[in-house]
């Protein structure tokens, strides 16, 4: 077992507050639970060394100059969680009418009790990172959007981390029935750190959840956070998850159809570079007839980089009439670069459509040919389609500021990536 | 549909019947003493002893996997024999004249004549029953093409060369959990040799029968084909119908060197435990074959039988330009379950590899393909190309697909693919206002679903393996 | 067949003997043609004649070798050349399939294909705003929507959609020697006017046209100056115009006679 591990066990164990009955189900879990090796199946890919040797020396001091990405023409309410610590003062966001932001802390025992029902509801088999960050976070912050109200502006969270610091940071979203809302996540940051961000959703009845994970941590950021959705009757959900890998960049989504005629859509894409990693684990659970789910994963590899996906769809004995769909292609740069990739199906029901399609290839010598026989150099033409492969899912983006703004970055990473 | 999908799938066993045979049969329990007494009764020389015993340690200190997608109750290997032999092999009888007409009447209720008049023409037969070979048939004529088909006791003994070198060489004993099991206590299968650049004249066939009780059956079987030699094998299994669970543990090497080819086909028919998934074979087997350059390993299989199925055929794919595939029909019933699929580990050049596996759920059954592409570093310009398709009959079975793809060589390409579906009402309203029966309905649309596998098969197993489909399926819509 | 065997150093293109095959397959066997400046040869032929590898040839795809021959572009000998060179030379070939590039945008296409053979010529860029006004002007005379520019290459685009696009090409890149290869397939009669309109108004005393057609009427809107038969991987017949409308009358069957090596159609 690792020294980190008992380390921040030990810093759990003395602490006690509203939060306690969870805390000590998960330090229960914990006792019983085995640090993850290559053979632990979830972790097969995706070693623990940086966590394992992660520098025990306090946390630099928080320097403000590492301030928030400007993104053109993106209307957002800030919320920035900076070592892990929540330092938006509410008290001077003008909130819409509808959107209620507060953290757990301060709420009445009434409101306490319901984000104790919520917590780690929708993904209650939690890895060890998962279980860390159930005893380890001191508070939630709780986002609840009303009833048939639609907020304009989106919610921007961020969680910015300062050398040799941990950030263990736990976010609550609930949508009403009819609700409207735009979330992005960013994770940012490239020196050496560790976070485990966790952000659960409940999307209520006919309500939608327009969602981002940038995951943008790189270097020696360690990240191991997970957004988990749960979608009621005919919820919808479009999701974008964007990364960039670093020493050990580890995202879990899971998605929940909880409620009939719900559909989650889930894009997303890495692109890697050096010694990077990036372990996508997506599961989703039809749980209820008649969901649908279309997942797009598109992974760029590069030098000496790993990536890693894992995609499963778990189609419950009721869930029949479901429709789910996994699309995974991966191009591979280098030949000691690798991707690994697993798109799993579960499937107890028998009147299901479900199919899943995974290739790692070359880029298609047809369009090669056909643009160099415009003129365009062989070179040149692949950098175009490689970049083209994954613009295709940036243009998907609902949101066009989003879409903007990350695509210059993409492009930079790329050109960057090429040189090499 | 699914009261009548449930009530036809209650079909008999054909070979469920015991045959009347007196054994000997060592007392269950596994010890080094248990191992060296198997060497003793095999008559095998020291250095086969040697990598037994070594292979038991070894099996020791390993742990039984639980990563498949299948639930059995922990086995006892204290609780089983290792040695079982009808009492009529002891004195090795030298021709199908001398062995008891017992045993030749069991392969012949099960449709494997022994007398070679009477068989297909084209087809060599070992008859395997629980731990020993009763008879191989045309040795004579193919040992004239300088093929060696013999019960793998005999080979340690006449041919120690060869299985010195390739034995092992394929499947370490480290390989896995029941791999090292096997090579401590295997007791019999076939061997086989066939000389550079021969073309073996006819189907080789392997026939294993467990019929005593308790007792698990551990053959082991290794194919050489050497350079630019081909060979199509045929392997068939089936056991009594019995309420306790047997372990069938078998590891099976092929080695095609350079240039030669090896066509693997198996109809695997073992007794599937009841309905309430009572009793039936634990068939937890290691397949795996090596290609040297140009060489080419096909496996075609079609799994109906076996309470629980864990099995993988593989190719390592070594030399530059082989060819490995897998050609897969599973169809699980009752309470059956089966993990099976295969690997496919490119290390050469331009190597390719297709795999196409069709699972089939029906009753309350769990039916899993879990495979592996690896692409290394080395394998410049290979392909892989996978398509696993599920069908489903009723709503009390599950159909999973586990999918391991690894690439590290950017210029490799692979391609995989996954559907499931289900025998569609329409489908089946067409047929019937066509004028079919539901079962024939049924049974030809399952056919058609595994049509890409069967065109795989030797001709006569090819019809076999559909008939056992159409038996299988039997009444399945009423 | 006086066209063919001239030797005349003011060819734009001169194919000689060319043999070509494709996965160890011969199609080409002994392919002539000679293109002067300013002319149009349309290439008519029975399926599997050959019709398309010659411009895949010319072009130099992948998978296609050279056997024997020679193919010269204004002097210069191409089959050597890299596919991107040979496009810089000045060769165009309108694809009879064209390739769809999802995630790059058509604009973003175009300007990389200028861009590319100006350099190579050693022109200048031209700058984006230029450009996209260049570019405008190519969407509006085949008459595609601007929307198309934004969009993927050929992505979701009809056949017609992708024929014209091709043509719009065409005009910005300013070839040589422009192949169309069945360009009139699976177009409407609307389509076929944009296209051979965008042709024609590129006909020009130094720019010649090689138009690889199955039917005659393509033909009526594009005045070839000589018709070619292809048959079996090479020129069978030439003639003029009124070659085509004969061919059209009776089809391809007695271009071959059918003792010849026993390879008739």
């Amino acid at each position: 077992m690792s020294e980190w591990l008992n380390q921040a066990i030990t810093q759990a164990q003395g602490v006690s507050d509203w939060l306690s009955p969870k805390r000590d189900l998960a330090l229960s879990a914990l006792a019983d639970v085995r640090w993850p090796t290559r053979k632990t199946e979830a972790w097969k890919y995706t070693s623990l060394r940086p966590v394992e040797k992660f520098s025990k020396t306090a946390p630099a001091s928080f320097s403000k100059a590492s301030s928030l990405t400007q993104i053109d023409g993106f209307e957002c309410l800030d919320l920035v969680f900076e070592n892990g610590q929540f330092v938006t003062d509410l008290a001077e966001l003008t909130l819409p009418e509808g959107l209620s932001i507060q953290l757990a802390s301060q709420a009445d025992s009434a409101k306490q009790a319901d984000v104790l029902s919520k917590f780690s509801s929708i993904k209650p088999e939690r890895h060890v990172f998962g279980l860390l960050n159930d005893a380890l976070v001191q508070d939630v912050l709780v986002i609840e959007v009303a009833d048939n109200v639609s907020v304009a502006p989106a919610l921007r969270l961020t969680s910015i981390l300062s050398l040799a610091a941990q950030a263990h940071t736990r976010v609550l979203v609930v949508l009403g029935e009819h609700a409207k809302l735009t979330v992005s996540e960013h994770y940012q940051g490239n020196e050496e750190s560790l976070n485990t961000g966790f952000v659960e959703y409940e999307i209520g009845a006919d309500a939608r959840l327009e969602h981002y994970r940038f995951a943008l941590q790189t270097g020696k950021a360690v990240s191991l956070g997970g957004s988990h959705f749960q979608l009621a009757e005919r919820a919808d959900l479009n999701s974008t998850l964007v990364g960039f890998g670093s020493d050990l960049s580890r995202v879990d989504v899971d998605m929940v159809h909880a409620g009939e005629n719900a559909f989650a859509k889930m894009n997303a894409f890495y692109l890697l570079d050096g010694k990077e990693l990036f372990d996508l684990h997506a599961t989703v659970e039809h749980a209820v007839p008649h969901g649908t789910t279309e997942e797009n994963i598109r992974i760029i590899a590069a030098d000496q980089a790993k990536a890693v996906f894992n995609g499963r769809i778990h189609i419950h004995r009721d869930a029949q009439k479901t429709l789910a769909e996994l699309n995974n292609r991966n191009l591979l740069m280098s030949n000691k670069a690798e991707i690994n990739t697993k798109p799993e199906l579960e499937i107890y029901a028998d009147d299901v459509r479900c199919a899943h399609g995974a290739t790692v290839a070359e880029i298609d010598k047809k369009a090669l040919y056909y643009m160099q026989s415009r003129g365009i150099s062989r070179a040149k033409a692949q950098v175009m389609l490689n970049f083209g492969f994954i613009n295709e899912l940036i243009d998907q983006m609902p949101n066009q500021e989003l879409a903007e703004w990350l695509r210059p970055q993409m492009r930079e990473k790329f050109s960057q990536m090429e040189v090499k | 549909m699914t009261d009548q999908i449930d009530k036809a799938l209650e079909r008999e066993y054909e070979a469920g019947f015991v045959s009347d045979v007196e054994s000997d049969t060592f007392e269950p329990g596994l010890d080094e003493n248990v191992i060296r007494r198997i060497s003793t009764m095999k008559n095998e020389p020291e250095w086969m002893l040697e990598a037994r015993l070594k292979a038991f340690k070894v099996w020791q200190e390993m742990e039984e996997p639980d990563w498949a997608h299948v639930d059995y109750e922990k086995i006892d290997f204290q609780a089983i024999s290792y040695f079982s032999a009808p009492k009529s092999m002891k004195d090795k009888p030298k021709s199908l004249d001398e062995v008891d007409p017992e045993l030749i009447r069991t392969y012949e209720k099960l449709g494997i004549p022994l007398i070679e008049q009477q068989m297909l023409a084209g087809v060599a037969v070992d008859a395997v029953f629980d731990s020993v070979s009763v008879v191989t048939t045309f040795r004579e004529k193919l040992s004239e093409a300088g093929v060696i088909f013999c019960p793998i006791s005999e080979a340690i003994q006449n041919h120690p060369e060869l299985v010195k070198k390739y034995l092992g060489s394929v499947v370490p004993t480290k390989d896995n959990y029941y791999a090292a099991l096997n090579c401590a206590v295997f007791t019999d299968g076939s061997f086989v040799y066939i000389p550079k650049g021969t073309r073996c004249p006819m189907e080789l066939s392997t026939y294993f029968r467990i019929n005593e009780q308790n007792t698990g059956q551990f053959e082991r079987t290794l194919i050489i084909a050497d350079e630019g030699s081909h060979v199509s094998y045929l392997e068939g299994c089936t056991a009594p119908q019995r309420d306790e669970n047997q372990l069938h543990a078998a590891v099976v090497e092929l080695v095609a060197l350079d240039d030669a080819e090896i066509k693997y086909s198996t109809v695997q028919n073992w007794y599937p435990g009841d309905e309430n998934g009572k009793g039936g074979i634990y068939n937890f087997v290691t397949k795996r074959g090596i290609c040297h350059t140009n060489a080419k390993i096909s496996w075609t299989q079609v799994e109906t039988g076996s309470a629980v199925t864990w099995k993988y055929p593989s190719c390592v794919l070594k030399g530059d330009n082989s060819v490995g595939e897998f050609y897969s029909v599973a169809l699980t019933r009752g309470a059956q379950q089966a993990d099976t699929g295969t690997k496919m580990i490119h290390l050469g050049k331009n190597t390719k590899s297709t795999i196409i596996s069709k699972g089939i759920s029906a009753g309350r059954s769990n039916n899993s393909y879990r495979g592996l592409v690896r692409m290394n570093p080395g394998a410049d310009g290979a392909r892989n190309f996978t398509q696993c398709d599920s069908l489903l009959i009723g709503d009390q079975c599950g159909a999973h697909t586990f999918p391991y793809v690894e690439s590290r060589n950017p210029s490799a390409i692979v391609e995989h693919e996954a559907t499931t579906s289900k025998v569609s009402d329409d489908q089946m309203f067409l047929c019937q206002q066509r004028g079919l029966d539901p079962e024939k309905a049924v049974s030809m649309i399952v056919n058609g679903f595994c049509k890409e596998v069967f065109k795989e098969l030797p001709m006569e197993f090819a019809v076999e393996a559909g008939k056992l489909l159409e038996i299988s399926l039997e009444g399945s819509v009423g | 067949m006086s066209n063919t065997n001239t030797k005349d150093t003011s060819s734009l293109l001169t194919i000689k003997d060319l043999h070509a095959s494709v996965e160890e397959k011969n199609i080409l066997k002994g392919l002539n043609l000679d293109v002067k400046p300013g002319e149009v040869h349309a290439i008519m032929g029975p399926n599997g004649a050959g019709k398309s590898t010659m411009g895949y040839v010319l072009s130099g795809r992948e998978g296609y070798s050279v056997e024997q021959g020679s193919a010269l572009l204004d002097g210069v000998d191409i089959l050597e050349l890299e596919a991107e060179e040979r496009a810089r030379a000045g060769l165009f070939l309108a694809f009879q399939y064209p390739v769809e590039i999802p995630g790059v945008s058509n604009l973003e296409f175009l300007k990389a294909s200028v861009d590319a053979q100006r350099e190579a010529r050693g022109e200048g860029a031209v700058s984006s705003a230029d450009f996209l006004k260049l570019a405008k002007a190519a969407c509006k005379q085949v008459n595609l929507p601007l929307a198309f520019l934004k969009r993927g290459v050929n992505e979701g685009f009809s056949g017609g959609e992708k024929k014209r696009n091709e043509i719009m090409q065409m005009l910005l890149l300013q070839p040589k020697v422009c192949i169309l290869d069945e360009t009139d397939s699976g177009l409407d009669i609307d389509a076929l006017q944009v296209v051979a309109e965008g042709v024609n108004s590129q006909r020009s005393s130094d720019r010649s046209f090689v138009v690889v057609t199955h039917y005659q009427r393509l033909l009526d809107y594009i005045k070839p100056d000589f018709v070619h038969v292809l048959a079996d991987g090479k020129i069978v017949k030439s003639g003029d115009a009124s070659l085509a409308l004969e061919l059209e009358a009776q089809g391809y069957a007695w271009l071959q006679p059918s003792d010849e090596e026993g390879q008739n159609a």
